[in-house]
């Protein structure tokens, strides 16, 4: 079968941006951003460099750019003062409009230095008004179908349009037939309802949003007059944008950039949208960007301006560069290519990597991130009194720990989380034996293109054939569609169930036409109790759309099915798991990447879309391609970012990264898991948890699923149900619930005391201060005392009333560290 | 000539500043506690000059009284004597010590207290699919709409993906100044059937912000172990074990900038002030209150509740729901507000004397107390009964003396933090079948309850698909006020 793909360019954009940003939402509330001079320039240019107004409602904005005396262009639009020969007209909102057929020009000066712009009028009549391409834009303006107003699942006050515009015809029809003529006037248009709403005329719950004898009013005005004629179906919406600068870097606060926005149309015709379209700053602290597209830098940072109209996107980079003198790229090893696509970002945006962690450092987070449990003390100093040099002890670790069997169990309860491994989906023995299915893929490390194979295509009875699990939990095509498209492409197709993607291209047919290679899945009863079957049935429901009741035919969202001839579930995994699907291996291993780094180089790793950039491109094409180039080797990829000097990076940061949170600089502390901490809890006081139902020595990562009760303590700590095929159903946040617990709560409690435990161990061998001391930092923190803590903690122990009870304080204190609490 | 202008920014669509007031999750990161609760108290705070509206702000505490079945509204609130004897019931109406308000006879000791509550007699709405009691119970305490209704009018179990309830919304966005519990509910789950405690928790807010369950009788001891000091840890050992920490800690700094972008301190703080004030412990003690005191409120599950719900008020904490004890479907001999059989006996001798004394000794007391200032009371159920006797609206069968389910108008009682008392607002038809002024959607209740604590009921948050949700559709009840 040949696949192909065509996805534009538009998923792959090269941006770089912050989605979470600790401090948005606070900056700009009270801070005055520092208002610029104009900055000395030797040389001006105009974009565009001439302009050509068709008509008498072709107006056009221009960006005026000058270049300073380092060399640089910078937008100096604000500053710009123009002036326009006799034939055209500059309104007050800075649009150039036609008066007169023929040739003209502008002339734009900043700071005496002078350039000239051709005009040329074709025409100065006003063609028709075009639904589609006129009053729709208007509405989407005016904000008149945004989610809070008419475009709400339901509507408000009784008027109800699509989500911001994506259904013209839809819209077209409300309009016209809701209550036939209350909404027109075609006779008096000024009396029409759809003029006297919006400006307020008669009362109107959103306020004013369309300003009367403004443009918008006119617009409206104009149609109305005209007949009020739908062109939908006639006449095509825009087929792309192009915005104007692709990418820009504003060197210090209070700097502009004006965006240009062109919308282009599959006639070959264009038209300035820069009034129009809709901007938003994905970090608005670091830059604010304005309804007409002009953009502030706020403060040093990294932001993607999203520009939408009319159901076209464009993401445009902006950097902020802020003061970085007396910054120097300090030469930084090079382990493999994860490093230098790390370092290159870096030495653009000027910040220094941190430094490499220590081995103490090292042996730790490297267990929890491949095992989940930290290393025993055992294991700590075998590791540390290993004489090879670090760099190759290292990598010899990494190696060795991907072969052992707490990797396995690991990755099988990561997976049994996504995959919503759950004795309410499965039945118990369906769990059971999904999850041993699972062990047995991760422990043979199977290509991950053939483990989504298999899970995609599964048929028979789950009790032979596992993998048939998948359909035992997404029992609807419509739960299919949106686990598989999120957990395998990254994207979130649940959005656009009931409107297309508001930030995306997805629409709500695409969200059908996957459902339909769905819907012949079907489930029956098998012969054993609880046994359910799946099979492909011919005779089921075809899937509807669900507006137009039209069937739907299965399609893929991009790309394309050559061979039509085979079964329909195979003929999706074939192009799902292809090495040519450009979203399947890029959101497989930004995903494992994730799982090492704390966060995606998209983050959420489960929100893929062109808003949502990744913060490193290149390393995130390199990566894809490494792995698909290795066959989908999942551990080959999880060995090759841990033995990454970037992976390797202390938490400690510097002058120049300690503000950086994507770009991978330093590394990143993470609160451990609810099961890591549970497991880790066991291993530092050598007290077995406690659980129901499953053998005495199972550890929480070994748990078939979330129904297995403890003391509590794994929901606290976010345990996910397993109901949700999103990562974010597992929390990791820090809370005063779970601060009291750790301080007061039974599990650690009971678990210092435990008499079988670790310390009662100790005491009973009579160990002295020095080695219990030592022995219980190895076990908590994976490291030897220093020299001041073995002082502190040898004084504690002389002063407590026994030694039993003085080494239970100091288990309970280290547990309640964040040296403990955290993978750093 | 001119220069190019720039229009000041709005924030009309897409990405407002509020959208991105996340301020629990990952977005914390990087704020410590203080900076999170001065954006919190801005988040609530900017509101208020652009909308100086009358009670905003008002309230320190909630107090949720959710009669959980529906209590039927013409036997209790909204009496129709001139009503057909199918719907009017076997009770009289009586005087309030309110001219021209009359309650039904099964309410005489908050008849005494009329001039403190208004009562909303015009609570309506019309539900998504069957009306079953959790899609109404999810949508009083959620404010969210289900969309998920089954055939038989059921929800799907709680999830981590609900909408967040009221005791999650507040205990983010208002959490309480002292160490004290944010959000209590007790003394048992919302429920109906096998589907427990839908709503009742912070769903895609995250756990953190559930409130904290005492799910145990208050009439009978009851063990709160997680709030106490465990026996082997005196308070002077929790405090050398505190030093012992802190020590250990300012040997790293690095980790301890960690332990700051987490607030991770703050929280120990607090949480050390909990356990060792014993502040929560003491809240939820009744044998500190009177015998005559606890007699008052009455010696039965609910009226013990109650009483702890002015306690743990009193203490600090924002918002505390009691859910009425008893769910059993019809049982005469249950104390059930769900009356599709035997609406009359019960009621009078079982149901609302319980009622009664509880809700009457709670507006009282807080009155004395001068809680009721700065403390929203409310009492009221997911819907109330019908009008007519021994009619199926719901699905279900119903004896001729029994009441279904009615959303379609039924009453509230709401009463502090500057509602008028001695009122009623909005009306019921002559048969308390419909709202003949002011409807009121069970939303507008809840944006009240936001309203009244200082909190936008449009303050955006991002749902676990990082969608932007409003914390309840509804518009503020500012009439009562």
């Amino acid at each position: 079968m040949k696949l192909s793909y065509n996805l534009g360019t538009t998923l792959l954009i090269i941006l770089s941006f912050c989605l979470i940003n600790p401090n948005l939402g606070i900056s700009q509330m009270e801070e005055n951003v520092p208002s610029v001079d104009v900055p000395e320039i030797t040389a001006l240019k105009v974009h565009p460099e001439s302009l050509t107004l068709e008509h008498a409602r072709d107006g056009r904005r221009i960006m005026v750019s000058g270049q300073t005396k380092d060399g640089k262009w910078v937008d100096v639009s604000t500053w710009a003062e123009v002036t326009a020969a006799p034939g055209i007209k500059i309104h007050e909102d800075g649009y150039i409009f036609p008066e007169e057929v023929g040739s003209s020009s502008i002339t734009i000066s900043v700071n005496n230095i002078t350039t000239e712009l051709p005009v040329t009028v074709k025409s100065i009549d006003a063609p028709p008004v075009s639904f589609v391409r006129d009053v729709m834009p208007v509405l989407s303006h005016a904000g008149c179908n945004n989610g809070t107003c008419h475009g709400g699942a339901k509507g408000k006050n009784g008027f109800k349009l699509s989500l911001r515009g994506y259904d013209p015809d839809f819209d077209y029809e409300l309009l016209i037939e809701d209550i036939t003529g209350r909404r027109f006037n075609r006779a008096f248009p000024e009396q029409s309802l759809m003029l006297l709403k919006p400006t307020s005329e008669v009362p109107h719950k959103g306020g004013q949003v369309i300003k009367p004898d403004s443009r918008d009013y006119k617009l409206i005005h104009q149609w109305i007059s005209e007949g009020v004629v739908s062109d939908v179906g006639k006449i095509q919406r825009v087929e792309r944008l192009e915005v104007f600068p692709e990418s820009a870097e504003l060197s210090m606060p209070g700097y502009k950039q004006q965006m240009l926005v062109i919308a282009h149309y599959a006639d070959g015709s264009t038209r300035d949208v820069t009034r129009e379209a809709k901007f938003t700053s994905s970090s608005i602290d670091v830059a604010k960007v304005t309804d007409d597209g002009v953009v502030t830098a706020e403060r040093r940072g990294e932001t993607a301006i999203l520009t939408r109209y009319e159901g076209a996107y464009s993401t445009n980079g902006i950097i902020v560069m802020g003061d970085r003198s007396g910054f120097e790229w300090a030469e930084t090893q090079v382990y493999n290519y994860i490093d230098t696509h790390v370092h290159n970002k870096l030495k653009r945006l000027k910040i220094l990597p941190a430094e490499l962690c220590t081995d103490e450092e090292f042996v730790r987070r490297i267990y929890f991130d491949m095992t989940g449990l930290p290393p025993t003390p055992e294991q700590v100093r075998n590791f540390l009194m290993d004489t090879t040099a670090s760099k190759e002890k290292r990598e010899k670790l990494i190696d060795s720990l991907v072969e052992t069997t707490e990797y396995v169990d690991h990755w099988t309860h990561k997976w049994g989380d996504l995959l919503q491994s759950n004795r309410k989906f499965l039945g118990e023995r369906g769990m059971w034996l999904f999850q041993q299915w699972l062990q047995d893929e991760i422990a043979e490390n199977r290509p991950y293109n053939e483990f989504v194979y298999d899970l995609i295509t599964a048929t028979g009875s789950a009790y032979s054939n596992p993998a048939a699990s998948y359909f035992r939990v997404s029992r609807e095509y419509t739960a299919a569609v949106e686990n598989t498209t999120q957990l395998f492409l990254g994207v979130r197709f649940s959005c656009n169930k009931c409107h297309d993607h508001p930030f995306e291209v997805w629409t709500q047919n695409q969200y059908y036409e996957v459902g339909a290679f769905f819907s012949d899945v079907q489930l029956k009863n098998g012969r054993l109790p609880g046994e359910e079957v799946v099979y492909t049935s011919y005779n089921s429901t075809p899937v509807k759309h669900p507006r137009t009741l039209a069937v739907v035919d299965a399609s893929v969202p991009f790309g394309e099915i050559k061979d039509e001839s085979k079964d329909k579930r195979t003929s999706f995994a074939e192009w799902l798991t292809s090495a040519e699907n450009p979203m399947f291996a890029k959101a497989g291993v930004n995903r494992i990447w994730s799982y090492f780094m704390g966060r995606g180089i998209i983050e959420p790793v489960d929100d893929i879309r062109t808003s949502n950039p990744p913060s490193n491109p290149e390393l995130l094409d390199a990566l894809t391609k490494d792995f698909v180039e290795n066959g989908f080797d999942i551990r080959h990829i999880m060995k090759t970012i841990a033995k990454s000097r970037t992976y390797q990076q202390s938490i400690k940061t510097n002058k120049w990264n300690k503000s950086d949170s994507i770009n991978f600089s330093h590394a990143t502390a993470r609160r451990l898991t609810a099961e890591q901490l549970l497991d880790a809890i066991g291993v530092a006081t050598g007290s077995q948890p406690k659980f129901q139902g499953v053998p005495k020595s199972f550890r929480a990562v070994q748990l078939p699923d979330s129904q297995v009760k403890d003391d509590g303590f794994l929901k606290l700590f976010g345990r996910p149900e397993r109901e949700s095929s999103c990562e974010c159903e597992r929390t990791t946040e820090v809370s005063l619930a779970h601060a009291m617990n750790l301080i007061n709560g039974p599990t650690v409690a009971d678990a210092i005391i435990d008499p079988n435990g670790r310390i009662a161990q100790l005491i009973k061998e009579e160990k002295d201060d020095r080695t219990l001391v030592e022995e219980l930092y190895l076990a908590t923190f994976a490291r030897l005392p220093e020299k001041t803590e073995y002082a502190t903690a040898v004084e504690f122990l002389g002063k407590a009333e026994s030694k039993e009870e003085g080494a239970q304080d100091l288990m309970w204190a280290l547990l309640n560290s964040p040296a403990f609490l955290f993978n750093r | 000539m001119l220069s190019l202008p720039q229009a000041p920014g709005r924030l009309c669509d897409g990405f407002s500043r509020r959208e991105f007031l996340r301020v629990g999750g990952a977005a914390m990161l990087g704020m410590s506690l203080p900076q999170v609760l001065s954006l919190q108290a801005r988040a609530s705070t900017t509101v208020d000059a652009a909308k100086p509206l009358n009670g905003w702000g008002k309230a320190d505490s909630v107090i949720l009284l959710f009669l959980q079945g529906g209590p039927s509204h013409i036997d209790i609130w909204d009496p129709k004597p001139d009503a057909p004897s199918n719907i009017r019931g076997e009770f009289n109406p009586i005087p309030t010590n309110v001219p021209g308000i009359q309650l039904s006879e099964t309410m005489p000791k908050l008849a005494q207290q009329m001039d403190k509550a208004c009562l909303i007699r015009s609570v309506s709405y019309t539900p998504a699919g069957l009306f079953n009691h959790t899609a109404a119970m999810y949508q009083m305490v959620t404010g969210d709409t289900p969309d998920k209704v089954a055939p038989s009018g059921q929800l799907d179990p709680p999830s981590p993906i609900d909408h967040p309830n009221a005791a999650a919304h507040i205990s983010k966005f208002r959490p309480p100044e002292e160490p004290m519990l944010a959000a209590v509910q007790l003394p048992r789950p919302m429920q109906e059937s096998g589907i427990i405690g839908k709503g009742g928790n912070a769903g895609y807010l995250g756990r953190a912000y559930d409130p904290y369950f005492l799910f145990q009788d208050p009439n009978k001891d009851i063990n709160l172990d997680d709030l106490s000091l465990r026996p082997e840890v005196p308070p002077m050992r929790l405090q050398r074990r505190k030093t012992l920490l802190e020590t250990i800690n300012a040997n790293m700094p690095e980790i301890d900038k960690v332990a700051d972008s987490f607030a991770l301190n703050e929280y120990y703080e607090k949480a050390y002030d909990l356990i060792l004030s014993q502040k929560a412990r003491n809240a939820f003690d009744l044998s500190q209150e009177t015998n005559e005191m606890r007699d008052k409120y009455g010696r039965h599950t609910f009226g013990q509740s109650v009483l702890m719900a002015r306690r743990l008020v009193e203490a600090g904490t924002r918002f505390v729901q009691v859910n009425w004890p008893s769910v059993a479907n019809g049982n005469p001999n249950e104390t059930a507000w769900d009356t599709h059989a035997a609406n009359f006996g019960p009621l009078k001798n079982l149901h609302c004397p319980k009622l009664d004394s509880a809700v009457s000794s709670l507006l009282e007391d807080l009155d004395q107390r001068g809680m009721l200032e700065n403390t929203l009371v409310l009492a009221i159920g997911e819907f109330g009964r019908s009008p007519r006797m021994g009619i199926s609206t719901s699905g279900n069968g119903n004896a001729p003396d029994g009441r279904d389910h009615w959303p379609y108008c039924y009453t509230g009682l709401i009463a502090g933090a500057g509602v008028q008392g001695g009122q009623v607002y909005g009306k019921s038809d002559a048969t308390g079948s419909t709202p003949l002024e002011n409807p009121v959607d069970p939303r507008d209740i809840l944006a009240t309850v936001y309203h009244t604590l200082g909190i936008d009921p449009h303050t955006i948050v991002m749902n676990h698909l990082d969608q932007p949700r409003e914390l309840v559709k509804g518009e503020v009840i500012t009439g009562i006020f």
